[in-house]
């Protein structure tokens, strides 16, 4: 339930709605649009970056939050550990989220033994969190060309041609896998798939399933992962380290058994890193909305295995994270609801930006209106705009909300805010990582036998995501990289070593680095902010 | 500051904190049952009996905001029994439901199980399970994140989350490839676009600039 000051703030949306539906708002040039990211999104505050002095991608630029982590040691006596094997197998797959589940589902079927180790519970990941959908060029208007072109421009051509090349062609086949599969994705009277429209899209091309698509896509693949006595699991075992041998080739990891307490080294033939992105940094301070294990392990471990990165200075910040209640300050609410027509509405009633932006436009817009002393304040001092999300109740249908969002319909049912009554005070929210570990179309990063699959890579999404791309990219690359590593198993690995960490930590010793921070964060540091 | 008890001990915390975080702030190094922390996975779910009250609730632990007098544990595991299948081995999976749900037979409709977080009619569900309306129950279960909560209080040992996930699976494997799909595997298939993105891989930065916004205004 809304305080009296937030209720007063209420009345305006009400009583401005009418005015607003009346009005549409044009599309930002060219020009607009470079001036409010340069002088809005938190992209481009050069504070909050500066350059590596270490590693393959010495010189880059990267958020503190990251050059911290790779400007620093790690817990693990890296001399001391054993390096015995507690395990072997063919492929190593680290992450539980869509993107390893998917990696080790089709590493085992061309008969890899696989090993899939977790930070948290089997599917505890963004993965669950994914409300919204996945973009598939599966309409009669729509091609898998036009994905390529509207992926590439989103991205601001920063995205490699080939890897999106990739995506786009897969998509049609990773549906009907998963369809194959048992994932029932909504459907329209002639029982074609159901696809819609998105910001940036030229042609509806997101599919879900009501609003919790990630959800009932990982039930299913959490279910299929039981099927087969070829696949081990290992959860509450984050990695902490990868293992190379003499050549420098990845071959298996140091994982963290968090129940005992100890490490366990594992070989394995090939690795898949897929342990997802970094919210949890919360970069610049923004609230996130991913999951608890997303602290930017993966870059991390693979950059000190030599393993080069790419645009580390560029995150999506969603444009509507929750701002109240306090205990909910982060949590997305979909961008299915912006695609509809939902208002986006500051503190004196006014629309300010084109709801069907791009993510990145728009949440510098609603930064822009912040910082102009045009936002509405909580009772705990965050400041957020109007969503105005009971205006498609008006434009559309009654009773639309419930029927189409659920998910969200409840999440705040819980609150006693009802969505069909009541706009939600928003923000924008740390989403996605935007970069990250350099891959080819086989998912194999500069590291042999280091695969990576899911937010952890990078050279796909360039430095902006088009919504629904990155569903579609972590089964499309998981499988990929499932079916890559799993040629790798007659290999015969090396004895494990972790040279890398020590020529790595001789060059920031060299620099005289002598960082406090510890990585990998595997989880992160919780301050209750209402003491 | 309020007093709870929390995991079985009387303690003070500060107002506003929801379970999980009244736990961190207490000094519980709680990961398990941690999960998405907005509501939405069902990893940390919680049992909690209210000041006065005599009906022990159940909700998310990142969810819950902790009041006076209030008596909470996590809950965030129950053990319940999974049937082991391969569903694309299978013809019809819905004729073999009884086969690896064989207690669902048994369920005599005492609504023990309607304590879902997310509301959901579980008794509901799990009756028309029982009798055949296999793509109601598929409807319902969509918002089930999987707790298990339902399953922990049934006296049968039935676990209404996995065998609505069962039927989910059959219910969507038996519908036909949708034709939009279809059409569009079929003109991939014939290769027509692979031409086209040989000539994309040729271009230049600037060349692809123009080739994505002609393709566009197509």
């Amino acid at each position: 339930m809304y305080p009296a000051d937030l209720l007063k703030s209420l009345e305006l949306v009400h009583s401005t709605r009418e005015r607003r539906m009346a009005e549409s708002l044009l599309r930002l040039e060219e020009q607009q649009r470079n001036e409010l990211l340069k002088t809005y999104h938190p992209d481009y505050k050069d504070a909050a970056f500066r350059n590596l002095r270490v590693g393959a991608n010495k010189g880059d630029r990267v958020t503190h939050e990251f050059a911290d982590l790779l400007e620093s040691f790690s817990d693990l006596d890296h001399a001391r550990i054993n390096l015995q094997p507690e395990f072997t197998t063919d492929v190593l797959v680290l992450g539980g989220g869509g993107a390893g589940v998917t990696a080790a589902l089709f590493a085992e079927s061309l008969g890899a033994r696989v090993l899939l180790a977790t930070k948290l519970r089997l599917g505890n990941s963004n993965t669950i969190m994914a409300l919204g959908g996945m973009q598939a060029s599966v309409a009669e208007e729509d091609s898998p060309l036009r994905h390529f072109a509207d992926t590439m421009i989103a991205g601001n051509f920063a995205g490699s041609a080939s890897l999106v090349k990739a995506l786009v062609e897969d998509g049609p086949h990773i549906v009907k896998w998963l369809l194959d599969i048992g994932v029932n994705f909504d459907r329209n009277v002639l029982g074609n798939l159901a696809t819609k429209k998105a910001g940036g899209l030229s042609a509806p091309r997101i599919l879900s399933i009501g609003d919790h698509t990630g959800l009932n896509i990982m039930k299913v693949l959490k279910d299929e992962m039981r099927k087969s006595s070829r696949i081990e699991l290992l959860e509450f075992t984050p990695a902490v380290e990868l293992t190379t041998d003499a050549d420098g080739a990845c071959n298996g990891a140091i994982l963290y058994d968090l129940g005992r307490r100890r490490h366990l080294a594992i070989q394995a033939k090939a690795v898949i890193l897929a342990t997802g992105g970094a919210g949890r940094l919360h970069n610049q301070g923004f609230p996130t909305s991913n999951n608890f294990g997303a602290t930017g392990d993966a870059v991390v471990l693979a950059y000190r295995a030599g393993a080069g990165i790419e645009g580390m200075d560029s995150f999506q910040y969603h444009p509507t994270g929750v701002m109240f209640p306090d205990h909910m300050v982060g949590v997305l609410v979909t961008e299915a609801i912006r695609s509809l027509g939902a208002h986006l509405v500051n503190g004196n009633g006014e629309r300010f930006v084109n709801e069907l932006e791009t993510r990145d436009l728009v949440a510098a817009a609603i930064i822009r209106e912040v910082e102009g002393g045009r936002g509405v304040r909580t009772p705990s001092g965050k400041i957020g705009v109007w969503l105005d999300i009971p205006v498609l109740e008006e434009l559309l249908e009654k009773g639309m909300l419930k029927k189409r969002f659920p998910s969200l319909f409840k999440q705040f049912r819980r609150v006693k805010i009802d969505i069909t009554k009541r706009p939600l005070l928003i923000y924008p929210t740390l989403h996605y990582q935007n970069g990250g570990i350099l891959i080819d179309e086989r998912g194999e990063s500069t590291v042999s036998n280091l695969f990576v699959a899911g937010e952890a890579a990078g050279g796909i999404h360039g430095r902006n995501r088009a919504m629904g791309n990155s569903l579609l990219d972590i089964f499309v690359f998981g499988r990929r990289a499932g079916l890559a590593s799993a040629e790798r198993r007659f290999a015969v690995p090396g004895s494990l070593s972790l040279n890398h960490v020590t020529r790595y930590y001789d060059r920031l010793k060299s620099l005289r680095i002598s960082s406090v921070a510890k990585s990998p964060t595997l989880f992160p540091e919780f301050i209750v902010d209402k003491l | 500051m309020l007093t709870i008890e929390l995991e079985g001990r009387k303690i003070k915390v500060p107002e506003g904190l929801t379970v999980i975080e009244a736990l961190w702030d207490t000094g519980h190094d709680v990961k398990r049952g941690i999960g998405c922390l907005s509501g939405l996975c069902g990893a940390c779910t919680v049992a909690y009996l209210e000041a006065g009250a005599q009906r022990v609730k159940f909700g998310l632990g990142c969810q819950t905001v902790v009041a006076e007098g209030m008596n909470v544990i996590m809950l965030p595991y129950f053990p319940s029994r999974m049937a082991r299948y391969d569903m694309e081995s299978m013809t019809s999976p819905l004729q073999e439901l009884a086969d690896h749900y064989p207690e669902l037979a048994t369920c005599n409709d005492c609504k023990a199980c309607n304590i879902c977080p997310e509301w959901i009619d579980v008794a509901g569900f799990v009756k028309t399970s029982r009798e055949g309306g296999y793509e109601s129950t598929a409807e319902k279960v969509m918002g089930c994140h999987m707790c298990g909560l339902c399953a922990s209080r049934c006296p049968k040992s039935i676990a209404p989350q996995y065998v609505g996930l069962y039927i989910q699976r059959s219910c969507a494997r038996q519908r036909p490839i949708p034709p939009n799909l279809a059409k569009r595997l079929e003109q991939m298939a014939v290769l027509a676009e692979d031409s086209e993105f040989a000539q994309v891989a040729a271009l230049n930065q600037a060349e692809l600039e123009v080739y994505c916004r002609k393709i566009l205004d197509s």
